[in-house]
């Protein structure tokens, strides 16, 4: 996908290569035939920032506590509901790892009027889709449908079925077990899963921060009863927010929404009590063995902060220098001057309790240790370093100028507009959004990397070929080794 | 590059590109551009022209939001490289982003990204395109870089030497890394005979290594000429000041001569072939089937991908209800037709339910397949499959991007960019009786090829395929 509200750095290997002479970098061993990224500064550029609003929504909260952004757009005849409904997997017991995303995912294999075959027949045959899921680590249960506008009212009526009436039926759970116990083998065998399954429990530490999937033992043992239990005291309308954009008239929709979902009831939760945030562990390095890999692939994480920080506009600054796209300084150091992978990026990861940052590339098995090299090289620039004002001003550029692209897609748009009533921002959020992104000066960027790119306390996940990189990562800090399951490897 | 994934979600069409993590699908022929049920779908405005280097212009007005969206398709792909060059148009790519003349070694993705735009490159076996979508006020820095690398491409032996590096960690991370990333790879080179479409788009380690930067520079000579390719803007802009700086931009690049056309034909093949892969990456087995079928935008190609909706689009499907439910041999199966400029193929992958025999789901899928021939599809599921292409359709046409994407596409496939308006007709036209015939006809058991793969003890090396072609 292209990218958007990520934004970038950019001159940052360039600034590099202009820095220091070939050969003399401390990392440039070899010094010789070295690919360097260069700046002619002769393209046309309008240096003149194309601003842009973000549409507003119509926002209300209906008589039974839900609340309802809605969102016109008349591009095309389609329209786009979504749900978020809380606590989602953070409710999830310690003892049933998943219970959210399993209620989630069998919402349509039946309700109290509909078999599994005839929702798949309904919404199939309005070429529409509908599904649910409870991301790890999310503090919402989500619930999506869309399809083509005048069908509105037919695939709300679903979507209210589905979300109010389902039965979970045994015998379609006993099947949507089978299917879950496949794609937990499927994921095992992706590194990409594997190094966040670690990190995630190396940053978080205790359940239901420290998980990011269920286990065997859990999809064996959950039954129709958990599922029923968990949706009678989290589906309500006090813990719901729906959103719609598309092809209508708001008073119409918001009509349509009312006759669906109106009759339902229930009261906002008191928010899941989460574990206290825990001073983070020293920096340690967790090899997840993967017999006959040809790639490591790297990713270290270090805690950071919720949404509602007031440092979050730093760091996300900071994440866009560093790592936040093609155009930043870890793509631009591990991939195009050292060719040692197809991409590196990092990202920010904040949410209702306090987030992390991390940083990842996968890397051939040879070059392990120079990655490394690089990586640490990059961390401790961007904290030791103030960042020079021209890759600040582009960084902060990147970002303004998105908006405009943002505007083709509506669902995006919308979602922006959920995340503020999701957290409770102020309703001018999104306008304000390019100031504070530009009043971030350097000295807070560089704060901001001291502060979250963290090098004491960051903790490494190495997913390769133990036999060939456990030497290497050992000179990087004291090595745990597990197997694809998690489990110590001795 | 239509490449086969494996996953109940991620099964689908991929590219492969200049970008891991910011790169748009490369579609198929998945348009429909009609009423449908009173549903009626914006036609577009296409200023078609070409200037006098033989450089096709194509511009689409779209005032919906303040930006714009470029792509340049070039005539080339992987169905172009000769044995013992494999790999190449991908590896050219990637070059296209190491410096022209006025264009530093990647400073055009700084370019693109810090002026708020997107951009990528993708390449597959019948063409190669490059794009970006930025704020309207930069249409003439999305003209300049793509008309400067078009006209001056610099290539350097160390920039060569690192691009070459990162495709081979491409090919890595996307298959010598992946559990079925060779099974992706053997179904085609089972599949066809001539070397155009046999061989795979990400290339073999060796060749990608012998690639020299005269080879670099005779292949941009060959192929990246204006009369080779097609320039297409949408998005919010007036026509003809447009046309204005697309002449400014691109008039001085001198054209080539044609470059060689390709032979695509496909002798017919006698015999199932088939091969087993003891894969140590996978933890499950998974099955592919390919049957050829005709290229895309003819009438039998259409009528396969309505039959692909009718087999597994969506959990109301023949495959999701018999298969994965009522028999539960498989947890996800997949139909997914591709269309080439050339002869094309049916897929089919699936993954046995845990504990099923790989035999036992090969049988289901006969069996699906067979019921088809000896009984067609029902109205209702045709209809069904149709509307969900529509539905589809639309969201490709959100974006100016996907937009300029299919357009250029449609333009060096079928020499037809105006396909964007009347596909539409082209797929609702598909009868009963064709989607049956077509089963019928392409179904054809000796002529398919069949890649199974099972997973492998840990410590047996890379991946390994038994039991040869035929």
């Amino acid at each position: 996908m292209i990218r958007r509200n990520s934004i970038a750095a950019l001159f940052a290997a360039c600034a590099l290569a202009m820095l220091a002479a070939p050969g003399l970098r401390a990392q440039d061993s070899k010094g010789t035939d070295v690919s360097k990224v260069v700046r002619l500064n002769r393209a046309p550029v309008n240096k003149e920032v194309l601003h842009v609003q973000l549409p507003r929504p119509a926002v209300e909260k209906l008589p039974n506590g839900m609340t309802l952004v809605l969102l016109e757009d008349h591009k095309l005849p389609t329209v786009a509901f979504t749900m978020m409904i809380r606590p989602g997997q953070l409710a999830d017991p310690d003892d049933l790892p998943g219970l959210a995303s399993f209620t989630a995912g069998m919402l349509r294999e039946g309700t109290t009027t509909r078999t599994s075959a005839q929702i798949a027949t309904e919404i199939d045959s309005l070429g529409a889709s509908l599904n649910a899921n409870a991301g790890f680590g999310a503090g919402y249960l989500s619930v999506n449908a869309s399809g083509l506008a005048p069908d509105a009212e037919k695939i709300l009526n679903l979507m209210s079925d589905i979300v109010l009436h389902p039965t979970f039926p045994d015998g379609e759970l006993a099947q949507y077990k089978q299917r879950e116990q496949s794609a937990l083998e499927q994921r095992l065998s992706n590194p990409g899963f594997l190094a966040n399954r670690a990190l995630r429990r190396a940053l978080y530490i205790e359940p239901p921060l420290s998980v990011n999937s269920p286990t065997k033992d859990s999809i064996a043992k959950v039954t129709s009863a958990d599922l029923k239990k968990f949706h009678d005291q989290h589906f309500t309308p006090g813990n719901t927010i729906f959103g719609v954009t598309g092809d209508f008239k708001t008073a119409d929709m918001r009509a349509l929404v009312e006759r669906a979902f109106g009759a339902w009831s229930g009261a906002a939760e008191k928010p899941i009590a989460l574990p206290e945030s825990r001073v983070s562990e020293p920096s340690k390095i967790i090899l997840v063995d993967r017999p006959a890999s040809v790639q490591t692939y790297i990713l270290a994480g270090v805690r950071t902060i919720r949404r509602t920080d007031p440092d979050y506009y730093s760091l996300v600054v900071m994440n866009d220098v560093l790592g936040g796209g093609p155009q930043a300084r870890l793509f631009l150091d591990l991939r195009e001057e050292h060719s040692y992978t197809y991409g590196a990026y990092s990202g920010v990861n904040t949410n209702i309790y306090p987030g992390d940052w991390s940083g990842y590339a996968a890397v051939r098995t040879p070059v392990t240790d120079g990655s490394m090299t690089q990586f640490v090289y990059e961390y401790k620039k961007i904290a030791s370093e103030t960042v020079p004002t021209s890759e600040l001003d582009d960084v902060q550029r990147s970002i303004i100028a998105s908006f405009a692209l943002s505007l083709e897609q509506p669902s995006q748009v919308l979602g922006s507009w959920m995340t503020v009533q999701y957290y409770g921002l102020p309703v001018d959020y999104w306008d304000k959004y390019p100031d504070r992104i530009s009043g971030i000066d350097a000295a807070a960027v560089q704060a901001a990397a001291k502060k979250y790119v963290d090098l004491a306390h960051m903790q490494w996940v190495a997913v390769g070929d133990r036999k060939q990189i456990e030497p290497v990562l050992k000179k990087y800090g004291p090595v745990t080794v597990v197997d694809a399951n998690g489990n110590p490897e001795p | 590059m239509r490449r086969i994934v494996y996953g109940k979600s991620l099964f689908g069409l991929v590219a492969l590109c200049a970008l891991c993590g910011v790169c748009i699908l490369a579609l198929g022929s998945r348009l429909v551009a009609a009423d449908v049920d009173g549903i009626a779908v914006p036609k577009l405005e296409l200023h078609d022209s070409r200037l006098d280097n033989g450089l096709r212009v194509i511009l689409v007005p779209d005032h919906s939001a303040p930006v714009y969206a470029i792509n340049v398709t070039y005539n080339v792909g992987s169905r172009n490289e000769p044995p013992g060059h494999t790999g190449y148009a991908h590896l050219f790519e990637h070059m296209m982003f190491q410096g022209s003349e006025n264009v530093g070694k990647g400073e055009h993705f700084i370019l693109i990204f810090n002026n708020g735009g997107g951009m990528n490159g993708t390449t597959n076996e019948d063409r190669t395109n490059y794009f970006e979508e930025l704020p309207k006020n930069q249409l003439d820095l999305g003209l300049f870089l793509e008309a400067d690398r078009m006209r001056s491409l610099a290539v350097t032996q160390p920039n060569l030497d690192n691009q070459r590096a990162v495709v081979q960690e491409e090919r890595r991370q996307s298959v010598d890394n992946q559990p079925y990333g060779h099974a992706d790879l053997d179904i085609d080179n089972l599949s066809y005979d001539n070397f155009a479409y046999k061989h795979s788009t990400i290339g073999s380690m060796a060749d990608l290594n012998n690639a020299s930067l005269q080879d670099v520079q005779n292949f941009f000579k060959t192929y990246y000429a204006p009369d080779n390719a097609v320039l297409v803007l949408v998005g919010d802009f007036d026509p003809e000041e447009a046309l204005a700086k697309v002449k400014k931009y691109f008039d001085a690049i001198p054209s080539q001569p044609s470059p060689p056309k390709v032979d695509l034909s496909e002798e017919q093949h006698y015999g199932e072939r088939r091969e087993t892969i003891y894969d140590p990456l996978a933890r499950e087995p998974q099955i592919i089937e390919a049957y050829h079928i005709p290229p895309g935008n003819t009438p039998e190609n259409y009528a396969a991908q309505a039959l692909a909706g009718i087999l597994s689009g969506g959990q109301s499907s023949r495959f999701y209800q018999h298969l994965v439910k009522e028999k539960q041999l498989a947890v996800n199966a997949q139909a997914e037709p591709d269309a080439r400029i050339g002869p094309s193929l049916f897929y089919i992958v699936a993954t046995p339910r845990p504990g099923v025999p790989v035999a036992d789901l090969e049988k289901g899928i006969d069996e699906e397949v067979a019921a088809v021939i000896k009984d067609g599809v029902t109205a209702d599921e045709l209809a069904k499959a149709k509307t969900q292409q529509l539905r589809r359709f639309i969201d490709q046409r959100r974006s100016t991007l996907g937009t300029a994407n299919l357009i250029g596409q449609y333009s060096v496939y079928y020499d037809d960019p105006n396909l964007i308006n009347t596909l539409a007709d082209k797929e609702a036209a598909v009868t009963l009786d064709e989607v049956h015939a077509v089963a019928t006809k392409y179904f054809v058991r000796d002529e398919r090829a069949v890649v199974i793969t099972m997973p492998a003890p840990k410590d047996s090396g890379t991946a390994k395929a038994a039991g040869g072609a035929q």
